[in-house]
């Protein structure tokens, strides 16, 4: 994935809203952003997977975030994207609403994540940054992975 | 006819020959038995098959008269028509010294010998396979020569524009080694930057310093060290390592004939040939809906264009899936070192017995059923075999025997692990598993029940042979990984007689024969080779017993179960049902779809990441609209449905 000119002190990530919140990911932990259309369901999957689909010819797990994060599922529209994550040889698709742009920011705009950070998020997130006027929640992919691993194996039994 | 095509015909004739020297000391070991060493025959043929046709280019009738006999008798060999009788053998030395000397004639323009006696030896074999009848006499050519004695040098000339201007080319520097002694070996070789080159093995008296002055005339010398060259390297045949020894031939086949490929070009190959067939499909889809506009004989046209390029990519991609095969064998070879140690470590007396090591499966598969395989085999020693004195006691040889063997029938290749054990007892099984916890059958537990108890995860078994056997992989591990392969697993067991595992598995795997079939208004692709059969049947002929449906079919009742239950799928509205049956005895099942659709060869792609897999579904395919359509796993859609008839997973009815 090209990255954005990093000013020396900050890092590049990816920004994306899920249900009104605008997160971010570390531009190195994404392979790519496609558009999409057509998930597969996969029968007896736990209930944030949406399905299957193909990205680059090889069969990708959508994670609806939204299910994730603990909102209601919407319909998919124009700004759907399916933000496509490494995590090991692991490849990961995450439903957002939207995908936006990449921003670098610097690491002393991040500030650790405020315990009282309510909502099925929080755990999830490693910091805080705030630009200009909005608050961005920095994600730590391993954990949205593990977590939803965990819950899968609980489903399965 | 020129000079340079007749000495183009000699080399090419020696490299031949000399493949055929090797082979053939690599084919006496297996005298008598049922199974030959399938390359060396093969490579055997290719040897001869080539020197005939060469030698009917440069109108050597003799020459091809012989090669053809001598290719007519492999063909038979290959064919199992005959046994090798050690005859057999002394004739295809014996035709292969004629053949040497028939073209050692040619060459220098000498007399021919004559042929017909061991032409017609030969021929003999071929008609009727003689049985007993006096050994011939040693033929005195495949013995040590004289040179033996003489020390080797390695000569390798690489041919340049600068030489050849001098008048020095492969031909030239091969009679000037003749003429210093005799040449052992001759192999073309490619350097390390891409040119031609030529290596000699050259047994003679010169002196070195004679030797080293042809690096003038770019031929490079360097001395071998003296180790006997040892050209029957095959192992002595011995029951527990008839691997070791119908593997090691391939040792000593003529490098020059086989290209290393890493398996990942390999994998590209095939996902290239995977997306000409879904684009194939595509095509076909938009030609169906442009048919209309197109004049009749132009369609005719377009429609014989596309029953070509139909068989020719399946042509391609068989091709492809050759190149990836891999003979069993490979899976075998660690098994009698594995058994040999376990059977000291348990005290038992085993002798293992491997066959059909020449079956040819996908590497892929290779790498997977290793551990099964050993889990399996591990398993035969310390749960199977009794201890010498367990067998004594039971009126057995002391000695336990376990046979490992694969065989391919069509698209399915079929492992076999049995013992002459003790069985396995179902009242231990099913003690083990109420203690584990484990839903327990009511009565005697059949063959495939007992394969499900132990299959289950959780039931294993923690004695002392668990250390040995278990090596931290159950009896569900081996069974996941069968599945994940689109293959089955079968058990048959007699208390106090043995046991045999069969796993099945499809020969390859990256495209198949699938049926299309819909269910609640999602498609999924079934792969043939796991249907038996398929039935359409009115819904109101199923009948309900207790919570199960079943249907009459040959005369017995088959427990139906509707995939839309199972995936909580909408039922089907209409009034008719098609239905898989697969399983075959008291594992026959019929899975019942809302209607099959098509038939069509499907790419199968794995689903690599655990969030995706579920049980029942054993990979994706694209029917060439982009969108993933899953694969169905019948046999474990048939456990599942066994194990909870009543209980289908409530699948999430997502509001998406």
């Amino acid at each position: 994935m090209s990255r954005v000119d990093t000013p020396p002190g900050s890092a590049s990530y990816i920004l994306f809203t899920v249900a009104g919140t605008t997160y971010a990911l570390s531009s190195g932990e994404v392979r790519h952003m496609e558009m999409i259309e057509g998930v597969t369901r996969v029968p007896n999957a736990p209930p944030f997977i949406d399905g299957v689909v193909f990205s680059r010819g090889q069969v990708v797990p959508v994670v609806n975030l939204r299910v994730r994060f603990g909102f209601e599922r919407a319909a998919l529209d124009l700004r759907s994207r399916l933000i496509v994550v490494q995590s090991g040889s692991r490849l990961i698709g995450l439903l957002v609403d939207a995908a936006r742009e990449f921003v670098a920011i610097p690491r002393d705009a991040i500030q650790p994540p405020n315990d009282a950070l309510a909502g099925m998020s929080g755990r999830y997130v490693e910091g805080i940054a705030s630009m200009g006027d909005r608050l961005v929640l920095i994600l730590n992919l391993e954990r949205i992975l593990n977590f939803a691993e965990v819950l899968a194996v609980g489903l399965a039994e | 006819m020129g000079s340079d095509f007749l000495d183009d015909y000699f080399a090419e004739c020696d490299e031949h020959l000399m493949g055929v020297r090797r082979l053939l000391l690599a084919l006496e070991v297996s005298v008598g038995r049922a199974e030959i060493n399938r390359t060396v025959l093969d490579e055997l043929f290719r040897h001869f098959h080539t020197v005939k046709g060469i030698s009917g280019m440069v109108e050597l009738r003799a020459a091809e008269d012989l090669a053809h006999r001598l290719e007519d008798y492999l063909r038979a060999l290959r064919r199992s028509e005959v046994t090798l009788t050690p005859e057999g053998v002394d004739a295809l030395f014996d035709g292969t010294l004629m053949l040497e000397q028939v073209i050692a004639a040619r060459r220098s323009g000498g007399t021919s010998p004559v042929v017909d006696a061991v032409a017609r030896r030969i021929a003999r074999l071929v008609g009727a396979s003689p049985t007993g009848g006096s050994p011939a006499p040693e033929s005195p050519g495949h013995v040590a020569s004289p040179s033996s004695s003489m020390p080797r040098w390695r000569c390798v000339f690489v041919p340049s524009a600068d030489l050849v201007a001098r008048g020095i080319r492969v031909d030239t520097v091969r009679k000037r080694l003749e003429s210093a002694g005799e040449i052992l070996e001759a192999l073309p070789l490619v350097t390390a930057d891409g040119a031609i080159a030529f290596e000699f093995v050259l047994a003679t008296a010169l002196e070195e310093t004679t030797l080293t002055a042809w690096r003038a005339d770019g031929i490079a010398v360097e001395r071998i060290a003296d180790a006997a060259p040892a050209p029957a390297d095959a192992a002595p045949p011995e029951s527990t390592g008839s691997a070791d020894s119908e593997t090691s031939p391939s040792r000593s086949l003529a490098p020059s004939h086989f290209v290393r490929v890493d398996l990942t070009r390999l994998d590209d190959l095939m996902r290239n040939v995977g997306d000409l067939v879904i684009s194939r499909a595509r095509l076909t889809d938009t030609l169906s809906r442009v048919a209309q506009r197109i004049p009749a004989g132009d369609w005719r046209a377009i429609q014989e264009n596309a029953i070509t390029i139909d068989r020719q990519l399946r042509t391609l991609r068989e091709g492809i899936m050759r190149v990836r095969l891999v003979p069993v064998g490979e899976i075998f070879r660690r098994m009698p070192f594995v058994v040999r140690d376990l059977a000291r470590e348990t005290g038992k007396r085993v002798r293992l017995e491997l066959r059909g090591q020449g079956t040819e499966i996908d590497k892929f598969l290779i790498e997977r059923m290793m551990d099964p395989v050993l889990h399996l085999v591990r398993n035969a020693v310390s749960h199977g075999i009794e201890t010498v004195d367990e067998r004594l006691a039971a009126g057995k040889r002391p000695e336990g025997t376990i046979v490992l063997s694969a065989a391919t029938a069509g698209d399915i290749v079929r492992i076999d692990i049995l013992d002459d054990g003790s069985g396995i007892d179902p009242d231990a099984v099913m003690a083990r598993a109420r203690a584990a916890g484990l839903p327990v059958p009511q009565g005697t537990p059949d063959a495939t029940t007992l394969l499900e108890l132990i299959c289950a995860p959780g039931f294993s078994t923690r004695d002392e042979s668990d250390r040995a056997s278990g090596r931290g992989v159950g009896m569900s591990v081996v069974q996941s990984a069968v599945g994940e392969l689109s293959g089955s697993m079968r058990l048959e067991t007699e208390k106090g007689t043995g046991t045999r595992f069969v796993i099945e598995l499809p020969v390859t795997l990256a495209i198949t024969d699938a049926l299309i079939a819909e269910v609640g208004g999602e498609t999924f692709a079934v792969p043939q080779s796991s249907v038996r059969e398929v039935v359409e049947v009115p819904i109101a002929s199923l009948l309900q017993v207790e919570r199960n449906e079943v249907m009459p079919y040959r005369g017995a009742a088959l427990p139906v179960v509707r995939l839309s239950r199972l995936f909580g799928l909408p039922d089907t509205t209409r009034d008719r049902l098609h239905l898989f049956v697969v399983g075959v005895g008291a594992a026959a099942l019929g899975i019942a779809v809302d209607r099959i659709t098509g038939q069509r060869e499907i790419v199968v792609r794995a689903i690599a990441d655990s969030l995706a897999r579920v049980e029942g579904i054993s990979g994706a395919t694209d029917l060439g609209d982009g969108h993933v359509v899953l694969i169905l796993d019948p046999a474990t859609l048939a456990r599942q449905a066994r194990e909870r008839p009543d209980r289908p997973v409530a699948a999430r009815r997502a509001s998406a």
